[in-house]
């Protein structure tokens, strides 16, 4: 091709220049924004039924069960929330190529998940050990299928993210190659940033 | 046979005729216009109508934030003069 431009075998002006075809967003950032989308959809059909039974009911919680507790609960909130900060500082980190300190931000984030999930199953234990199952009213029902559902998510994420930190200690992620983290990160920002949401419908209104 | 079937679909549409208690045409209409149980669905509804919307809103607005974004990344590399160029550029190769 090169030689049909030279003077004497034709030319003209010169094509624009060669770029590769690079996609805005890889095959495994859009699957997981779908994963989420019917994830969004899932809890929508729990806080729908939620919302039926509370503001049916004027008086909730119904007498004779167990307050939830709001205040351990509310610091629990912070430390998932502060998680979310630290996934996205590892997955910048990652980003500029500064493995060490993505790994420890990483680190950082499960430990979040795993306080966060400890509390969580310790005020369940004390709630069971009140009385409030998930047969002895529907609003014993209602919390623990909304809150645990959101609880097997925290974990799933948390799985996640010990398989994504072990690849990175691995040196797996480089400053081109962290979709795996991303996505893992997309997924765990989500998950946070539905608890908010929840604790405040299901342990405040 | 017709006959029969016939007499048969009659019969059984006389008897519906002959209940007392009125049909409600939705599965929560014994809950009535008004009053809390009525607003519960109501509100339950209404979330549950703008759930896809807001859902696939957000799902859009995320896709095109990032095809913006990466279009920005791409046209500020463009600054940078592309090694391929030149060799397609008879008066920069001085041939």
């Amino acid at each position: 091709m090169y030689i049909a431009r030279r003077p004497g075998f034709g030319g003209g002006k010169p094509p624009p220049p060669v770029r590769p075809n690079i996609p805005f967003a890889s095959n495994a950032w859009l699957a997981v924004l779908m994963l989420l989308g019917a994830e969004a959809m899932f809890f929508a059909g729990l806080i729908g039924a939620f919302l039926v039974f509370r503001i049916a009911n004027p008086v909730w919680p119904p007498p004779f069960q167990p307050r939830l507790p709001i205040e351990v609960t509310g610091v629990n909130t912070i430390i998932l929330l502060a998680s979310a900060i630290t996934i996205r500082l590892g997955l910048k980190a990652i980003q500029r190529g500064d493995r060490t300190r993505g790994i420890r931000f990483l680190s950082l984030t499960a430990a979040g998940g795993l306080i966060f999930l400890s509390i969580q199953g310790f005020e369940w234990l004390r709630l069971l050990h009140f009385g409030l199952t998930l047969s002895s009213s529907i609003y014993g029902g209602l919390f623990y299928t909304i809150i645990g559902c959101h609880a097997v998510h925290v974990f799933a994420a948390l799985v996640w993210l010990l398989v994504v930190w072990y690849e990175a200690t691995a040196g797996k992620y480089t400053r081109q190659n962290y979709v795996g983290l991303q996505t893992c990160s997309m997924y765990w920002v989500f998950v946070v940033a539905l608890w908010p949401l929840l604790y405040g419908l299901v342990y405040l209104y | 046979m017709t006959k029969k079937i016939i007499s048969l679909s009659l019969v059984f549409g006389l008897s519906l005729l002959a209940r007392s208690s009125a049909s409600w045409a939705c599965a929560v209409c014994w809950a009535g216009d008004t009053g809390p149980t009525a607003d519960a669905y109501n509100w339950s509804v209404l979330f549950l109508l703008t759930a896809p919307y807001t859902v696939m809103g957000s799902i859009a607005a995320w896709l095109f934030y990032t095809y913006r974004r990466s279009a920005a990344t791409r046209e500020k590399s463009d600054g940078v003069e592309p090694l391929v160029q030149l060799t397609w550029n008879p008066e920069e190769s001085g041939r």
